[in-house]
């Protein structure tokens, strides 16, 4: 079986289309920086108590969904599975694209963005934060290096090992990640080692979501075969990712529950009038998990791809909803500093965050940087066989 | 590229001479005072020293004054904006101001300053 | 972990040249000064306690005047609500099971084991020697990641441009800030503003390890405690009458 790759012609309207289009988000979310840089922040809705506010919910959801995105080459190169194996390609560069998209959110986002350099040279080797820049760092160029090994034919053979190395660095990039949240001990409501696999499942489910809608519409736009044996797979697999995440967070919120200590979190589920209680509920469980499981495995909607691709951007749409209610839900609650005393005055009180548009704006850019270099990527150089048709992916497939 | 550098790092090292010889064209109020009194020498006893190394030296002095809690008069930031702060109509222009002590040259050699966001620009006590 | 001074050692050869003129030099203008020239030493921790049953609720407010007349922070114009700085804030809390009610001041608590200074990726938050934990903005590149790692909400982001800020306090847009202890008075042998403020013995600043100092005195003798001691942070600021 040979799979040939081909570049995207790229010379149509809609082609120019869609990069004109990125690029207003793109330079809307520059200009955005500017002023917020330019005045500082208190022209977005960020203070004292909010202080990671949307632009850490964007720039974080991005960098789950990249390690993510690299799963399907993972499972074509570590699980040795063959269909996934023409998909290979183009999963490394979702995964590059998203992260390159979310670090920009990131650092932009930084109250001295000028001093990225600074960021890059002084390591502190106890902070999480700095080992997670090198995480990084490490993770372009270990899928980069991959990207080569797959490219070149000459170096075919070792794709395989660049393959498992790459595996293991997300998932150590992705408990990286997570424990950004998982070691702050005074914050009841991250404190806990669980936030390292549950960032693991949502790193599954996002970046297949975001991989799944990427192939099919660079594959309708340009016009290819996509079988629906290779959907199918996708379809199954993101339903498997999408529950696994459902599970972690109950298996979480249980957890917390019973301790007493963490009434906040409780709190967080329950009290009907908080708009994050209500973000999670109806966001994150009905929104993000339970109607894409329903769209993905009720009979009804087999094998339709409107269907498909519609579960995948409510999964990502419930993604970015349950990023809010963990970072921002998480400091909206006052800290625990008097356990046994009801704080009166002075501190305690439930914040209620407000995002500015330039923070939206700055979000969303990260999400069109991303997209904009995959369009780029696969025009310039073969991310993309010519045809995944059935026969083609799967050459022992009976229609 | 290597040739670039040269030429560049040639550049920035004339505007740093540019000066030398003749006087600052705005030294500030305190020390234009010592420099008539024939004093300024006892403080920055060589002119290109002071021009090349002041980054070093301040650099030096920040992380043992905030690390160390060493808080010598050498060296210290306050000291060269109590200095070299001139006053206009009863009050302190800014140092970092267009045209005071520190802008004239970093203008003209294109290097921006960071001190001063953070750090006070004029001498505190009032005139 | 604490940044090393010495690789900048390049630099020992030009001051060495000038620490001559240095000493003449410092005739006319160190004379004012109560200079200390030596790095600070483990030798020293610097603590508070505050006891609160000697505070009234217009003393706390008289600490929290003061640390904004010293250190310049409150007068931001643009921020707003939870935007504005607050170094040192006053709490007012009640006991769930007896109905007390007591006031205290908040601020830094100088951990020993600082989670803000762990969770620092670029060593700007940081411990001197003798407990004093302050930020170097000069490091800092507001990540605010400290802040979500403080256990006290005692750090606060600058909101927006500053200017005129006091000579000995510098402060700037997009860096972190909290309590220093008033490590600028230490230095020379003075107190804490918020300590001065209070007049008696609601306040007691001192070095914890000096078996002869006063807070080192009355920690022995009194029921203190520090808050959320179970985290095991080691604060350097306690408090008794809680
Ligand atoms: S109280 Fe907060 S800011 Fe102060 S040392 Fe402890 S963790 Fe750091
Ligand atoms: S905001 Fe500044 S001091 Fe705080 S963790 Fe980030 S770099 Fe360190």
């Amino acid at each position: 079986m040979n799979i040939r790759y081909q570049q995207i012609q790229g010379r149509s309207l809609g082609f120019y289309a869609l990069v004109a289009g990125l690029g207003v988000f793109i330079l809307a979310a520059l200009g955005s920086v500017y002023y917020m840089e330019h005045n500082g922040h208190f022209v977005t809705g960020m203070n004292n108590r909010i202080v990671w506010g949307l632009p850490h919910v964007f720039a974080l959801f991005l960098i789950i969904a990249a390690s993510g995105a690299l799963n399907v080459a993972s499972i074509a190169s570590v699980f040795q599975k063959k269909l996934y194996k023409p998909l290979s390609r183009l999963s490394g560069l979702v995964a590059l694209a998203l992260l390159a998209g979310g670090l920009m959110v990131l650092v932009l986002d930084l109250g001295r963005p000028d001093r990225l350099i600074v960021a890059m040279t002084e390591y502190n080797f106890k902070s999480i934060f700095a080992w997670n820049i090198i995480l990084y760092n490490g993770f372009f160029v270990i899928v980069a290096v991959y990207l080569w090994m797959m490219f070149e034919r000459r170096m075919n053979k070792f794709s395989r090992k660049a393959g498992i190395a790459a595996f293991i660095w997300r998932l150590i990039l992705t408990t990286g990640t997570g424990s950004i949240f998982g070691l702050l001990v005074a914050r009841h409501a991250y404190d806990a080692m669980i936030m390292a696999p549950k960032f693991i499942a949502m790193s599954f489910s996002f970046g297949l979501a975001f991989f799944i809608l990427i192939l099919m519409a660079s594959y309708k736009w340009s016009e290819r075969p996509l079988g629906d044996v290779v959907l199918n797979r996708l379809r199954n697999l993101l339903g498997v990712f999408v529950a696994a995440v459902l599970y972690f967070v109950i298996v979480f919120h249980i957890g917390n529950i019973y301790l007493a200590e963490n009434k906040n979190v409780a709190m967080l589920l329950f009290n009907t009038n908080s708009i994050y209680t209500n973000l999670f509920w109806y966001g994150q469980i009905l929104l993000g998990s339970l109607v894409p499981l329903l769209l993905i495995y009720h009979p009804v909607f087999k094998g339709n791809r409107s269907v498909l691709g519609l579960a995948s951007l409510l999964v990502l749409i419930g993604g970015i909803v349950q990023m809010y209610v963990l970072i921002i839900g998480g400091q909206a609650y006052p800290l625990e500093m008097f356990p046994g005393k009801e704080i009166l005055e002075g501190y305690g009180e439930l914040v209620i965050y407000q995002a500015s548009l330039p923070e939206m704006l700055l979000g969303v850019g990260g999400v069109a940087v991303a997209l904009i270099a995959v369009v780029f990527l696969i025009k310039f150089l073969p991310f993309l066989p010519e045809s995944l048709a059935d026969k083609v992916a799967d050459p022992h497939h009976k229609a | 590229m290597n040739r670039l550098l040269i030429i560049l790092l040639a550049l920035s090292y004339t505007s740093v001479f540019a000066y030398s010889g003749e006087g600052h064209i705005n030294l500030g109020d305190k020390a234009s005072e010592l420099e008539d009194e024939g004093k300024s020498r006892d403080i920055h006893p060589s002119l290109s020293e002071i021009r090349k190394m002041h980054p070093e030296f301040l650099l030096h002095k920040r992380d043992k004054t905030l690390r160390q809690g060493v808080r010598t008069k050498r060296d210290s930031l306050k000291a060269c904006v109590n200095c070299h702060s001139t006053s206009k109509d009863g009050e302190y222009i800014p140092v970092n101001a267009p045209d005071q002590f520190c802008s004239t040259c970093h203008q003209k050699v294109g290097v921006s300053l960071d001190c001063f966001s953070c750090h006070r620009t004029t001498p505190q006590e009032d005139l | 972990m604490s940044k090393k001074l010495n690789r900048r050692d390049f630099i020992k050869s030009t001051t060495a040249s000038t620490a001559g003129v240095a000493t003449i030099a410092s005739g006319i203008s160190l004379t004012t000064f109560a200079v200390n020239d030596n790095p600070v030493t483990k030798e020293k921790r610097w603590g508070m306690l505050v006891d609160i049953n000697q505070l009234s609720e217009s003393d706390i407010d008289n600490m929290v005047n003061a640390c904004q007349e010293e250190n310049g922070w409150g007068n931001e114009t643009h921020s707003t609500g939870h935007q504005k700085p607050s170094w040192i804030k006053k709490i007012k809390v009640k006991d769930r099971a007896t109905g007390k009610i007591d006031s205290l001041p908040m601020m830094c608590q100088h951990c020993e084991q600082p989670p803000c200074v762990d969770v620092c990726p670029t060593n700007a938050s940081m411990r001197r020697e003798d407990g004093v934990v302050l930020v170097d903005k000069h490091l800092c590149i507001g990540c605010r990641y400290c802040m979500m790692a403080c256990p006290y909400d005692a750090r606060s982001f600058v909101h927006e441009n500053l200017s005129n800020q006091k000579e000995h306090m510098p402060r700037g847009k997009g860096t972190v800030e909290s309590c220093t202890l008033c490590v600028h008075r230490v230095d020379k042998g003075g107190v804490p503003a918020c300590a001065e403020a209070v007049s008696g013995e609601g306040v007691i600043f001192g070095d914890l390890y000096d078996a002869d100092s006063k807070i080192n005195q009355t920690l022995k003798k009194i029921q203190s405690t520090q808050i959320r001691a179970d985290l095991n942070l080691n604060t350097g600021v306690r408090y008794s009458g809680i």
